[in-house]
């Protein structure tokens, strides 16, 4: 299950805990581009919701600012979001493999962010083979926070904190896939997916 | 061409934004930092820098300070604001 530290994916976690999955957490670090407190609020996540839930839930740091250095040097800036998203969910599935699990689990609703149009999530989890879980892919914000305050991870996820600095002024809103793999001809995308993975931690 | 810093939108750090739209070479001032021995990551529409705290310059001139702390904010923006021009 991918954590970024928002609001959404602990709630997305906590519904799939509730019917008792047995889930594993993978963090895609951001920094520099972001800075130490999504990490911290992913970490405080998941103490809140093994204790709820009494789950181990195993969590995998997964480095992801090279990957964006590398994004904004060499791809075109307006579609960043969704290559950076590609290459989120090649690290997550690689880690999933490797740990047996059978699917990836997303706290995506559709349209709060860029990345979260129908037309971005298609584009973006093209880049993947594991079937995907959206638990909250039609609920709204509101909804959403609800939830978030009754199982107590509101209040972490709203602390301060940086916001990604690689988000572009005006991310596509709308993609298309043979775009998207042209300009990933442009990079070793396997290179790049084994070096983060390669460098993640198990915390 | 700075006035002044403030909390950004997220609450996660300061934030200086130039008075007048401007452009930044990015190039410029990658290398005065280079030569001051500032460790930088060159991301060709932003350059992050480590001072004091880690700053983000962007090319439009918004300049982010990962900080909670205002005076360690504003000493690393002194720091910055002659290289800017």
């Amino acid at each position: 299950m991918l954590m970024s530290g928002g609001i959404d994916s602990p709630v997305a976690m906590h519904y799939l805990l509730r019917q008792g999955h047995e889930l594993l957490a993978v963090h895609m670090d951001n920094r520099p581009f972001t800075d130490d407190s999504p990490l911290a609020k992913v970490v405080d996540h998941l103490a809140l919701l093994r204790e709820r839930y009494h789950q181990p839930i195993p969590l995998y740091v997964v480095p992801h600012g090279t990957t964006q250095v590398t994004l904004m040097r060499e791809t075109d800036r307006h579609v960043g979001c969704v290559l950076c998203r590609r290459f989120m969910w090649r690290s997550a599935e690689r880690v999933a493999e490797r740990e047996g699990a059978t699917f990836l689990v997303t706290g995506e609703a559709l349209g709060q962010v860029a990345s979260q149009t129908l037309s971005n999530m298609r584009t973006a989890t093209a880049s993947v083979h594991l079937p995907i879980v959206r638990p909250l892919i039609g609920l709204d914000k509101q909804e959403i926070e609800a939830v978030a305050k009754s199982i107590g991870t509101y209040e972490i996820s709203t602390r301060p904190g940086v916001c990604c600095q690689a988000v572009p002024d005006r991310p596509a809103t709308r993609s298309n896939l043979v775009q998207i793999l042209r300009e990933e001809e442009r990079l070793d995308v396997d290179q790049i997916i084994d070096d983060c993975v390669r460098k993640a931690v198990l915390l | 061409m700075y006035r002044t810093l403030r909390l950004c939108a997220s609450g996660g750090g300061f934030e200086a934004l130039p008075e007048t739209p401007r452009t930044v070479d990015l190039k410029r001032v990658r290398a005065a930092l280079e030569a001051a021995r500032v460790p930088v990551i060159d991301a060709r529409v932003m350059l992050i820098a480590t001072l004091e705290v880690e700053v983000t310059i962007s090319r439009a001139g918004r300049l982010l300070f990962k900080t909670a702390d205002p005076a360690a904010a504003d000493r690393a923006f002194a720091w910055l604001r002659p290289l800017l021009g």
